[in-house]
C-alpha cells in the first residue's frame, strides 16, 4: 500500500507572534515544532505500512527548515520525505496550500491513502485535507477516529459525529484527516532517528509539480485574514497548602469557593 | 546494584531528540559512560529527566557498540512509555546484562505515552506510579533489582508510607532527592531502614537555585554553595551511604571527584 501523509511545520503556541500589517503568522525567528495532530497522521499511516506492507512517503510545504518536520517523520518511520519550498508558494492559504500538495501527490504518482493530522495548530481551519482529497476528486473522511481495516484498496474507520461515530468504507485512493484519538505516537528509535538524519530530503519548487503559478502563492489565495491576535497564556500561578489533610482540604476548598471555581 | 561506598554513581543524561548535533552527543555521551565505568564508579542514566524527550540508555549502548561493564550501570526507568516499549527496554537490558533499574514515576511531556494500569496488571489504582512499575519489573523480570526514589521534601508521613509500599512492591535500594546538608528525615530514613541500602543525592551544579526546580522549594539565586566541599561534608555526615552526582561537570569537577574516592579508599 502506498501512503502519503501530509504534514506540517508549525510556530511552537507559545511563541507565535503575528505581522500587524499582513495578518500572517511571522515564522521567521521562531522556534518551529511539527504540528502535533500530524504525529497522530504519521503513526497511522506507519502502522498501516506495517500490517498491509508498502511505502510511507512524507510530503510538505514550508520553508527549508520545515525538513526538521519532516526528518522526524522519517524517525518515526516514513521510507521518503518532500518538501515543496519556493518563495512562489508563501503566502498560500488553505485553497492554494490545497491546490500545491494535490499536484504534488499526483506527481508522486498518486497514492492508496493519504493521511493528514486533523488541523494544523496555528491556522486551526481543519481545511487543508478535504481541499486536497476535492482537488484530487478522491473520497474522503475527515476526523477519523479508528482504522477498522484497510485491505484490498477498501478502507473501513470510524468517524467521529456529535454523539459518537459512524462507520465509514472508502475505496482508493482515499483521504482521512485524523484524531488524537486514534493511535500512541511512538517515540523515534535511536537507529531511525540516525537514518533520518542522513537520509535526503527532496525540494520541489512549483515547476517539479506542474503547479500553474497562478494557483499558488498569495495571490491565487481567496482567503483574506481581517483580524488575528495570539492567544494569550493563561495565569500559572501556584501554591503549596501545608498543613494537616483536613486542614489542608478546607483551605483548598475555600480558595477554590473564593476564586468561583467550585 | 554496585554499592561500593567508595564509588560514586554518576548521572548521565543520554541525547535528546531533538538534538541538533546528535553524532557528536552520542560521542560525548560514550565517553562519559566509559570514564565513568573507568573510573570505576556506577553510570546511572536517565529516562527522558524532565519530560524532555532523550534516546534510551540502552539503544545509545547497542547503537554505539560500546563496550559496557553491565556491574556498573544503573538504568532509570520511568511510567511514561507503552507496554510494548516498556518490554523492549526491560529485553534489551537483559540482553546487554544490566540487572540495575532504578523505578520511577518520571515526569510526563504531551508527546510522552503514559502506562496504564492495564498494562502492568495493576488492579485498584487509575494511575501507574513507581510502586506499580517496580511490582510489574519484579514480578515480571525477577532478574532484575529495582530501586526506588525518597523525596525528604514531601510530607514526610505521606513519603514513608509510600516507601512501604515501594518496598512492599520489590524494591531493595532508595536514591533520595538531592540534599545539601544534614537532613533529618534521611536520619529517619537511614535509622527506621538501617539494613536497606540508602543512596544520597548530592547536587554537583554551582547553581543552587536550580535545585528548587527539583525540590519544589524557592532557593535563593545569590547562595553560595560549593558543590565539592558540600559533597565532602554529606559524606562526613552519613558514612555508610554512597553518593548518587547529580549534574557532575565533567570538565570541571570529575577528576576532584576520583580523587576524592582514591582517598576515601586509602584511608579505609
Amino acid at each position: 500500500m502506498k501512503i502519503i501523509v501530509c504534514i506540517k511545520q508549525v510556530p511552537a503556541t507559545t511563541e507565535a507572534k503575528i505581522d500587524p500589517v499582513t495578518k500572517r503568522i511571522i515564522r521567521e525567528g521562531t522556534q518551529a515544532v511539527l504540528n502535533p495532530f500530524d504525529l497522530y497522521a504519521i503513526e497511522e499511516a506507519v502502522s498501516l505500512k506495517e500490517q498491509c506492507g508498502g511505502e510511507v512517503i512524507a510530503l510538505s510545504m514550508g520553508p527549508e527548515n520545515a525538513k526538521k518536520a519532516l526528518t522526524e517523520a522519517l524517525s518515526m518511520g516514513a521510507d521518503e520525505a518532500i518538501l515543496l519550498s519556493d518563495r512562489a508558494f508563501g503566502g498560500s492559504d488553505t485553497w492554494a496550500t490545497g491546490y500545491a500538495l494535490a499536484r504534488a501527490i499526483e506527481t508522486i504518482g498518486g497514492a492508496d491513502l493519504i493521511i493528514c493530522g486533523r488541523q494544523a495548530i496555528d491556522g486551526d481551519t481543519a481545511q487543508v485535507g478535504p481541499v486536497i482529497a476535492s482537488k484530487l476528486g478522491i473520497m474522503q473522511a475527515a476526523n477519523v477516529m479508528k482504522t477498522v481495516s484497510a485491505e484490498g484498496g477498501s478502507f473501513t474507520f470510524h468517524r467521529m459525529n456529535e454523539s459518537g461515530f459512524d462507520v465509514v468504507r472508502l475505496t482508493a485512493p482515499a483521504l482521512i484527516t485524523v484524531l488524537k484519538d486514534i493511535n500512541v505516537p511512538r517515540i523515534p528509535t535511536l537507529r531511525n532517528a540516525r537514518r533520518a538524519r542522513a537520509a535526503e530530503i527532496k525540494v520541489w519548487k512549483p515547476d517539479d509539480i506542474g503547479a500553474d503559478p497562478a494557483m499558488i502563492g498569495l495571490a491565487a489565495s481567496p482567503t483574506r485574514v481581517v483580524k488575528t491576535q495570539p492567544q494569550t497564556s493563561r495565569n500559572t500561578d501556584t501554591f503549596r497548602i501545608e498543613g494537616e489533610p483536613r486542614d489542608a482540604a478546607k483551605t483548598l476548598a475555600g480558595e477554590l469557593l473564593r476564586r468561583k471555581l467550585f | 546494584m554496585n554499592t561500593n561506598h567508595y564509588g560514586y554513581h554518576v548521572e548521565i543524561i543520554p541525547p535528546k531528540q531533538d538534538s541538533q548535533k546528535l553524532e557528536e552527543d552520542l560521542q560525548l555521551f560514550a565517553s562519559k559512560l566509559t570514564r565513568v565505568m573507568g573510573s570505576g564508579f556506577t553510570a546511572s542514566i536517565t529516562d527522558n529527566a524532565m519530560g524532555l524527550l532523550a534516546f534510551q540508555g540502552h539503544e545509545c549502548i547497542e547503537e554505539l557498540g560500546i563496550d559496557v561493564d553491565p556491574s556498573k550501570i544503573l538504568i532509570h526507568l520511568n511510567t511514561f512509555h507503552t507496554k510494548k516499549d516498556l518490554d523492549g527496554i526491560l529485553d534489551s537490558l537483559k540482553r546487554l546484562g544490566i540487572t540495575s533499574i532504578l523505578a520511577i514515576s518520571g515526569d510526563g511531556s504531551p508527546r510522552l505515552p503514559k502506562l496504564q494500569p492495564d498494562d502492568v496488571g495493576a488492579v485498584g489504582t487509575a494511575s501507574v506510579t513507581s510502586v506499580e512499575l517496580c511490582a510489574y519489573v519484579r514480578k515480571n523480570y525477577p532478574e532484575f533489582t529495582v530501586g526506588v526514589a525518597f523525596n525528604p521534601y514531601e510530607p514526610p508521613e505521606h513519603e514513608f508510607e509510600k516507601l512501604e509500599r515501594k518496598l512492599a512492591a520489590g524494591a531493595s535500594f532508595v536514591i533520595t532527592q538531592p540534599i545539601i546538608g544534614q537532613n533529618d528525615i534521611i536520619d529517619r530514613l537511614i535509622e527506621k531502614h538501617p539494613d536497606l541500602p540508602v543512596m544520597i543525592e548530592a547536587w554537583m551544579s554551582k547553581k543552587l537555585y536550580l535545585l528548587s526546580d527539583v525540590v519544589g522549594y524557592p532557593i535563593p539565586e545569590d547562595a553560595e554553595f560549593d558543590p565539592l566541599a558540600t559533597l565532602e561534608s554529606l559524606e562526613n555526615t552519613y558514612p555508610g551511604s554512597s553518593f548518587y552526582l547529580s549534574l557532575l561537570g565533567f570538565k570541571t569537577q570529575y577528576e576532584t571527584v576520583e580523587q576524592m574516592a582514591a582517598a576515601k579508599e586509602a584511608r579505609s
